[in-house]
C-alpha cells in the first residue's frame, strides 16, 4: 500500500508542520488586528491633530478681527506672541498680500519653500525636517479696514509639530511587530508541544515494530492517554500483533506437528527394518516386513500430498470453481461409496433437500467426503447421518448431523486445525493423520463459502454455508 | 509390449524397469531427455513413461516433439509437482494420463494397463473367471451356475475385477473406477465394499478367485491361471 506524499512538504515532520502552522495562523490574525487597530489610531491621531490646527487658526482669526485700530493693529505682533507663548509646538507665519512678513514664530518648522513664500494646500499638508514631523495648512485671513488703511487679505501659515504623536505610533508599531513575532514562536511552541506529545503513541508504534520479532510477538502497546485518532492505529496494531502472534504460534505448531507425524511412522519402519535384519528370515517374513512398510509409506505418501493440497489452498493456488455442481447428485454418490462401510457400522444415511452451487465437483465431493468419513467415525451402532440441503436467501447449508459424544467447547474452536484429533488416545488405525477437516474447511473457502460446527445434546453437525448458484447463471 | 522410461532418478528408474520387467513388459530405460528422444522416436514403443524434470530436455518437450512426428503411443507423465498448470500443460500437449510422486507401483502398473488396452479388442459381453461368469447385457452373475444378486456398485466392482483379471487394483483405482472418487479416503470403505462382494460370490464357494494383496490392492484371479 502506498501513500501519496504531500505535494508540498515532502518530508517536514508533522511536528513541524503543525508547529509552523500554528505560527503563522497566530501571526497572521495578529497582523490583521494589527493593521486595524494602527489603522484606527493613526485616524484618531490626525483628527486630534486637525482639530488643535483648526482652533488655533480660530484664534488667528479672532485676534485679527479684534485689530481694527491702528494702535490694535500695532499690538498684534505682542498679542499673538502672547496667544502663543509655551506652545513650542506651533509656527505661524502671516504674510500681507505683498508677501512682506507681519508676523513669524518658530518660522524654522517650514519647509524652506513654504517660508520662502510657497502655498500650503489649504486642505492640509504633511512633512518632515530632521527627526520633527509637522502638519501644516494655509488660509486667507481677512485685516479688518481701519481709518488710516483699507482691509486686505492676509496669508496665513500654520504649521503644528506632531513628532511625538508620529513617534508614539512607530513604537506601537514596533511593540505590536514585536509581540507579533513572540507570539508566533510562542504558539509555534505550544504547537509543537501539542502535537509532539499527541503523537507520542505513534513513535511508540514505531519503536515497537522495530523491534518486532518472531520471538516477541507478545508485545503489546499501552492505549492509555493516547488521543482518540492514535487510539485507533494503536488498537489496530494491537489487534494485528495478536493475529500474527496466534498465525506464528500456529505455524510453529504445525511445523512440530509435521515431524512429530513424520516421526512415528519412520522410527516404525527404522525398527522393523532393522529387526527384519538383524537375522536370516525366511521369504514370508521378509514378505510380511516389506507389506508392513509399504502401509506405513503409504500413510506418510497420503499425509504429504495433503500437506502439498492445504499448502496450494493457503497460498491460493487452487483453480478458481466454476462449474454449476447439483449437490444432491454428488451427496447420493457420496452416501453410495460409503454405503457398504455405514452398514457394516449398523449406521443408516439419509439425504435430503437440493441444492445447486458454483464450484468444483470433485473438490466439493472431497470436502463432503470427509465430514461423512468422520461422522461414520463417531457415530455408534444403530446411529443415524443426517445429510441437509437448505437454500436460505442466496445461501446454501449443507448440514452433516450424527449422533455421538458432544465435543468440549475448546475441541470444537480447533477441529478444523491440522493434526487435530478428537480424543488424544484414538487409535491410529483406520485414520488419516487429523487433515481431514482441514482440508475440507479449504476447499469451503476456496467456493467463498465457511464451515461451523455445533455439538450439544448428544448430536454433533457440521454446516458449510455456500453461496447458492442462480439458475441460469 | 514395449514400454520406454525416461527418468533421471537412479533409485525409481531401475525399480520401475525391473517392476515393469516383472510385470511382463519389454522396457528400456534411459536417463535424460536426448537420450530419451532418440529412443523415443526409433524404437517403436507401445507406451512412454516420462519424467518432467529431465537433463538436456524436459518431458515436455519429447512429448512435443514425438507428436509432432506423427507418433501417437500413449504417454504417462511421472512428476513431482502436483501442480494444476503441469497438469493442463499436459494434457494441452497430449499425454494420456499423468502420476503425482510419491505413487505406489500398483497405481502405476494399473494405469500403464489400462493406457495399452485403451482402443484395444472388443469387450466381451460375458466376462468370466473360473465357474464365476458376467453377463454384461442382462447385468446378471452366475457363480458354479448359481444366480447372485449384486447391488450395482458391487456388479461394477465385480466387473472392474474381471475386466482386469490377474492384475492387482489399488483402492484407490477401485475408487475412482467404481464410485468415481478421485481421492483417498481415510476410511476402509473398498475394504468392506471388497468384503461384501466376496462374502456374496466367493464365500460360499471354491476356489476363492478375490485374494487381498496386503499393502497393494485386490486381485480376482482364476487357480489355473496362478498355477
Amino acid at each position: 500500500m502506498r501513500i501519496k506524499a504531500l505535494p508540498r512538504w515532502p518530508t517536514a515532520s508533522l511536528t513541524a508542520r503543525l508547529a509552523l502552522l500554528f505560527a503563522a495562523m497566530t501571526a497572521s490574525l495578529l497582523i490583521v488586528v494589527g493593521l486595524v487597530m494602527g489603522r484606527a489610531v493613526d485616524a484618531h491621531f490626525r483628527e486630534l491633530d486637525d482639530h488643535e490646527l483648526s482652533g488655533k487658526l480660530n484664534l488667528i482669526g479672532n485676534l485679527l478681527q479684534r485689530a481694527d485700530s491702528p494702535q490694535a493693529w500695532a499690538a498684534l505682533p505682542q498679542r499673538l506672541d502672547d496667544a502663543f507663548v509655551g506652545h513650542d509646538t506651533v509656527g505661524v507665519l502671516v504674510r500681507d498680500a505683498e508677501g512682506s512678513v507681519i508676523y513669524a514664530v518658530h518660522v524654522d518648522h517650514f519647509d524652506a519653500a513654504h517660508a520662502a513664500g510657497d502655498a500650503l494646500p489649504a486642505t492640509g499638508a504633511m512633512w518632515q525636517k530632521g527627526s520633527r514631523h509637522f502638519i501644516g495648512r494655509e488660509t486667507l485671513l481677512h485685516r479688518p479696514a481701519v481709518a488710516d488703511a483699507p482691509g486686505e487679505p492676509l496669508r496665513v501659515l500654520l504649521s503644528l509639530d506632531i513628532s511625538h504623536h508620529v513617534h508614539f505610533l512607530e513604537q506601537v508599531r514596533v511593540r505590536l511587530w514585536l509581540g507579533i513575532a513572540l507570539s508566533a514562536v510562542v504558539s509555534a511552541l505550544l504547537g509543537w508541544l501539542a502535537a509532539h506529545k499527541g503523537l507520542a503513541p505513534l513513535r511508540q508504534v514505531t519503536d515497537t515494530a522495530r523491534q518486532l520479532s518472531a520471538g516477541q510477538l507478545g508485545v503489546r502497546l499501552v492505549e492509555g492517554d493516547a488521543p482518540a485518532e492514535v487510539r485507533e492505529l494503536v488498537e489496530a496494531f494491537n489487534g494485528m500483533l495478536a493475529r500474527l502472534e496466534g498465525d506464528f504460534r500456529r505455524l510453529s505448531e504445525f511445523s512440530a506437528d509435521i515431524a512429530h507425524e513424520l516421526r512415528t511412522p519412520i522410527s516404525n519402519l527404522m525398527t522393523q527394518t532393522s529387526v527384519a535384519l538383524s537375522q536370516t528370515r525366511t521369504a514370508d517374513d521378509y514378505r510380511e516386513v516389506l507389506a508392513s512398510n509399504l502401509e506405513e509409506y503409504q500413510r506418510i505418501a497420503r499425509m504429504v500430498s495433503d500437506m502439498l493440497f492445504l499448502a496450494q489452498a493457503e497460498n491460493g493456488r487452487l483453480p478458481r470453481p466454476e462449474e454449476a455442481v447439483m449437490l444432491a447428485d454428488e451427496l447420493r454418490a457420496l452416501v453410495e461409496f460409503y454405503e457398504a462401510l455405514a452398514e457394516a457400522q449398523q449406521v443408516t444415511m439419509t439425504v435430503q433437500g437440493a441444492a445447486t452451487v458454483t464450484g468444483d465437483r470433485l473438490m466439493l465431493r472431497r470436502a463432503v467426503s470427509n465430514l461423512l468419513s468422520n461422522a461414520l467415525r463417531h457415530t455408534a451402532p444403530g446411529g443415524r447421518i443426517d445429510i441437509r440441503l437448505d437454500c436460505r436467501a442466496g445461501r446454501v447449508c449443507l448440514s452433516v448431523s450424527n449422533p455421538g459424544e458432544p465435543i468440549p467447547p475448546d475441541q470444537l474452536a480447533r477441529i478444523f486445525e491440522r493434526f487435530h484429533r478428537a480424543g488424544a488416545e484414538r487409535s491410529r488405525h483406520g485414520e488419516g493423520a487429523g487433515l481431514g477437516l482441514a482440508i475440507t474447511r479449504s476447499i469451503v473457502e476456496t467456493h467463498g463459502g465457511r464451515i461451523t460446527v455445533q455439538s450439544a445434546d448428544g448430536l454433533t453437525t457440521f454446516c458449510i454455508d455456500l453461496p447458492q448458484r442462480l439458475t441460469g447463471a | 509390449m514395449k514400454i520406454l522410461i525416461v527418468e533421471d532418478e537412479p533409485k525409481t528408474g531401475d525399480y520401475l524397469r525391473q517392476g515393469l520387467a516383472e510385470a511382463g513388459f519389454v522396457v528400456d530405460l534411459v536417463r535424460d531427455g536426448l537420450d530419451g528422444l532418440h529412443h523415443a522416436l526409433g524404437g517403436e514403443y507401445d507406451l512412454l513413461v516420462l519424467d518432467v524434470m529431465l537433463p538436456a530436455l524436459d518431458g515436455w518437450g519429447i512429448l512435443q516433439t514425438v507428436r509432432r512426428q506423427g507418433l501417437e503411443m500413449p504417454v504417462l507423465f511421472l512428476t513431482a509437482r502436483d501442480q494444476v498448470e503441469d497438469r493442463v500443460r499436459g494434457l494441452e500437449l497430449g499425454a494420456d494420463d499423468y502420476l503425482v510422486k510419491p505413487f505406489a507401483f500398483a497405481e502405476l502398473l494399473a494405469r500403464v494397463r489400462t493406457l495399452l488396452r485403451r482402443g484395444k479388442s472388443k469387450e466381451p459381453e460375458v466376462l468370466r473367471a473360473a465357474d464365476l461368469e458376467l453377463d454384461l447385457l442382462r447385468r446378471r452373475v452366475l457363480r458354479a451356475g448359481v444366480r447372485v444378486d449384486l447391488t450395482a456398485k458391487e456388479f461394477a466392482l465385480l466387473e472392474l475385477l474381471l475386466r482386469r483379471q490377474g492384475e492387482v487394483l489399488p483402492r484407490s483405482l477401485i475408487a475412482s473406477q467404481v464410485w468415481d472418487m478421485n481421492f483417498d479416503s481415510d476410511t476402509n470403505v473398498i475394504e468392506v465394499a471388497v468384503r461384501r462382494l466376496r462374502a456374496k460370490v466367493d464365500e460360499p464357494f471354491e476356489p476363492k478367485l478375490i485374494r487381498t494383496v496386503r499393502g497393494m490392492g485386490y486381485v480376482l484371479e482364476a487357480p489355473e491361471a496362478m498355477g
